[in-house]
């Protein structure tokens, strides 16, 4: 299997419920590795494999929520689809709040199950898009001076050159150095163009700035 | 008239007289020999007293003989019976001294051969006379005779045996009786024929006068014999007031008998009769004229019941419990109602071990049944409702067992489908996806079939079973929720266990208590001790061989002091519990004869462990 084609991880402690799921997704063209615990698919599975996880709620030992809260945490925070063989409310919503894409019924039509699956691998792929071109835009970034950082805070806020030299204690000269120097590295035209490329490296979304 | 022909007459005829009565009592009662053989003394001292009387009156030698040898005779007769009579009056003494006694005596009898030769050649006037009582009397005077040591002895010899019979009977108890037969021949025998020895010897010459002790000695045992009369007498007497007491016994022993309402057979087998109280009849349904045949006693009784009480009459026969025999059984009346009976009975045997004699009393106990039936089923149904309550704690994790394999199939149903649409679809998929689907199906069956089993509303069911497979089935049913409650149970089963007796469902149910108990008091327990052991041993320690199960945990152990009230209906340490389970296991166990108890584990926790009879054909597995 290509490294870059989407795999299901189905995670179950039932062998033969899980040698069926396996077999449906599989017969609907979807390429699938099943395994009979939380532990065993944190463990076994590639690191930056894209798909989505497919996992029974209540488990032994470790549990479908515990597995998904290690997910999120981890390097490739593969989307998860819970599967209950009944209607359990409380972990339901805690596990929807927790951002899984779905929570499906073990006996649920198939239709709704490839669905959810197909909208999973879509939005892993997105995400994965997403997360590349975070990357991309983040390492434009490091190369800006921690003063030249501190500069562009001021500027996507909005403010004007002669503010910022007040503020940081500077010439105004200067400010506009390091402007000139911030564009060059971001390869940006304009103020607009340099706000929305912050925006996609997720810099400045929150009140305090991060820095890289 | 003399006073020799007086007193001579009258000892005669007193002794003819008792003689004569003593005869007609032997005659009445054949087995009384002592009184024959008294008849015969009395009437050997009539003929003693007449050869006497002869003698004194004696003209001629011929004459004098013939009244000696009457009178030798009647002393041989004399002495043979009084020895014979001892014998059979004190029933003591010894056989062959009798017999030696009355052989010696016979062989003495030849002396008078030899007196006739020597007296035949005597005249008339050289018989010697004597004054007595104031006449002139014959007497026999110094006759030789080599024999008279034998007569001797053979007296001694008699002295001897009443002396050694006497001691016997003293020995037995029979004091008076010994005492007054030994006083009396002793002193009579010794006085009479020591004087005619004395006087020989004294060279006195004096009549035969042995007749006159001979009648003291028989009055004194006419005396003897008359208290025998006088005994039947009063035992006669006893015997009317003992009826009395007898008929007044039984008079309170009917009252009792109908105030307990038995009613009471007895069947003589010898005669095949059966005769029995109108209170039975009215139990058993039979008109109080009606002839009683046990076949028609038999047909009375409830078909499944008639085998038992068989065997109750068969074991008694054989000697069991000393004949006595005890059952509970059903009839079937003429109307088709059911009446319970409980019955005693005794059957007795003759000696080579045939039965003679059955005696039973019976009771109506169809109240008492119907109570007992009647709780026994309300305890069913507490049983039952707490079974269901364990079911509902249980539902989560079941309803989890069976969606498991039920989704399983659908996908897989799911999966085939798509298989199918293939223009070469992969059959060895396709076959090992129906396969699979076989066994989900097998397995959600099982686990239904567990849980319905459970909540059945049924009547008890024994039988034998494995401990094993119950326990494997009470461990498959709480799995789930084990592993929710993140619990391990482990089970420990010898496979070589015998089989136990009892009702599946029921003592799953303790099981399953006793592991929910379990888990619950491992509540707030440290990972690595949450555990629930089962386990089972067979107990040979206690008697007939049982088997042990037991379930045990590591949580916090019951509070001291409350090992037994745990037990008791209502008692509960749990916040929402009900304190019921614990009740109805106790009841469950001890209605299959066994027993349930709690102890705390040295090391923390505690273990609960309950026992169950070996079913009678698996001792030796």
């Amino acid at each position: 299997m290509k490294a870059s084609e989407p795999v299901v991880h189905i995670v179950d402690d039932d062998a033969s419920f899980l040698a069926a799921t396996s077999r449906l997704l599989r017969a609907s063209g979807f390429a699938v590795k099943t395994f009979a615990s939380a532990t065993a698919l944190l463990a076994q599975r590639e690191d930056d494999a894209p798909g989505c996880v497919l996992a029974d709620v209540r488990m032994p030992g470790m549990s479908g929520l515990e597995l998904q809260s290690a997910l999120a945490q981890s390097r490739n925070p593969l989307p998860i689809l819970f599967l209950t063989g009944h209607g359990d409310i409380p972990s339901s919503v805690s596990a929807m709040r927790d951002g899984a894409e779905d929570f499906l019924e073990k006996r649920g039509p198939k239709a709704q199950l490839l669905g959810a699956v197909r909208r999973a691998l879509a939005r892993d792929a997105r995400e994965r898009e997403s997360r590349a071109r975070q990357r991309e835009v983040r390492a434009r970034f490091d190369a800006l001076t921690p003063r030249e950082f501190e500069v562009l805070g001021h500027v996507v806020r909005g403010k004007l050159n002669k503010q910022i030299a007040g503020d940081l204690g500077i010439h105004e000269r200067t400010v506009k150095l390091h402007r000139t120097a911030i564009t060059t590295k971001l390869r940006v035209q304009s103020v607009a163009e340099l706000t929305r490329l912050t925006d996609e490296a997720g810099l400045f979304t929150t009140s305090a700035p991060t820095c890289p | 008239m003399s006073w020799i022909t007086v007193i001579w007459s009258m000892v005669a005829s007193a002794c003819l007289t008792l003689a004569v009565i003593y005869c007609l009592v032997w005659f009445r009662d054949r087995r009384a020999w002592a009184n024959l053989f008294f008849a015969l003394t009395a009437a050997s001292t009539t003929a003693l007293a007449f050869s006497e009387l002869w003698m004194m009156r004696a003209e001629t030698p011929v004459e004098l003989f013939g009244a000696v040898t009457v009178g030798r005779v009647a002393l041989f007769v004399w002495l043979v019976s009084i020895t014979w009579f001892v014998r059979f009056h004190l029933g003591a003494g010894r056989l062959w001294l009798a017999w030696t006694i009355a052989g010696l005596r016979a062989f003495a009898l030849l002396g008078l051969v030899l007196m006739w030769q020597d007296v035949s050649g005597r005249a008339l006037t050289s018989l010697p006379h004597v004054q007595f009582l104031g006449e002139s009397v014959t007497v026999l005077g110094s006759v030789p005779n080599p024999l008279a040591p034998v007569a001797q002895f053979s007296t001694f010899l008699i002295l001897l045996f009443v002396t050694d019979a006497s001691v016997t009977a003293w020995r037995r108890g029979d004091r008076r009786r010994a005492l007054m037969i030994e006083g009396s021949v002793a002193f009579f025998l010794v006085a009479g024929l020591g004087l005619a020895m004395a006087t020989r010897w004294a060279g006195i010459q004096l009549p035969g006068t042995f007749s006159l002790f001979a009648l003291g000695l028989v009055a004194v045992i006419g005396y003897e014999l008359s208290r025998d009369v006088l005994r039947a007498s009063t035992l006669v007497h006893e015997l009317q007031v003992s009826e009395a007491g007898l008929r007044e016994t039984e008079a309170r022993m009917s009252l009792a008998v109908d105030a307990a309402d038995f009613g009471i057979s007895i069947w003589d087998l010898k005669r095949n009769e059966i005769w029995a109280s109108e209170k039975w009849r009215e139990l058993f349904a039979f008109a109080p004229s009606e002839r009683l045949e046990f076949s028609a006693i038999l047909q009375r009784l409830h078909p499944e019941d008639r085998e038992g009480l068989l065997q109750a009459h068969a074991m008694a026969i054989a000697g069991s419990n000393g004949g006595r025999y005890q059952t509970e059984h059903r009839l079937l009346l003429p109307g088709g109602a059911i009446r319970w009976i409980s019955c005693v009975g005794r059957i007795e045997v003759d000696a080579t071990g045939e039965p003679v004699l059955m005696r039973d009393a019976s009771r109506e106990i169809t109240a008492l049944k119907q109570a007992e039936q009647e709780a026994q089923v309300l305890q069913r149904e507490i049983a039952h409702a707490w079974r269901v309550s364990m079911m509902g704690q249980l539902a989560s994790g079941l309803v989890h067992e069976i969606n498991q394999p039920l989704a399983a199939i659908l996908r897989n149903a799911e999966a085939a489908e798509m298989y199918l649409q293939h223009p070469s679809p992969d059959l060895d998929e396709i076959r090992a996806i129906l396969a699979d689907i076989r066994s989900d199906d097998e397995r959600a069956g099982q686990v239904i079939d567990r849980m319905r089993g459970l909540l059945k509303r049924r009547a008890l069911d024994t039988r034998r079973l494995d401990v094993g497979s119950l326990v494997g089935d009470v461990a498959a049913l709480v799995r789930v929720d084990a592993a929710a409650r993140q619990v391990k149970l482990n089970v420990d089963v010898p496979d070589d266990l015998p089989h136990v007796r009892g009702d599946r469902v029921h003592i799953q149910q303790v099981l399953l208590n006793l592991v929910l108990n379990g888990m619950d008091a491992l509540n707030g327990a440290r990972l690595e001790d949450r555990g629930v052991n089962v386990t089972a041993r067979i107990d040979v320690a206690s008697g007939a061989p049982i088997v042990e199960i037991g379930v045990d945990d590591a949580g916090p152990g019951i509070p001291g002091g409350t090992l037994v009230q745990i037990f008791d209906p209502f008692f509960t340490t749990k916040p929402n519990g009900m304190g019921m389970g614990l009740a109805i296991s106790r009841t469950i166990v001890e209605s299959h004869g066994g027993r349930l108890w709690a102890e705390n584990k040295v090391g923390g926790g505690a273990v609960f462990r309950f026992t169950l009879p070996i079913a009678e054909d698996a001792a030796s597995v």
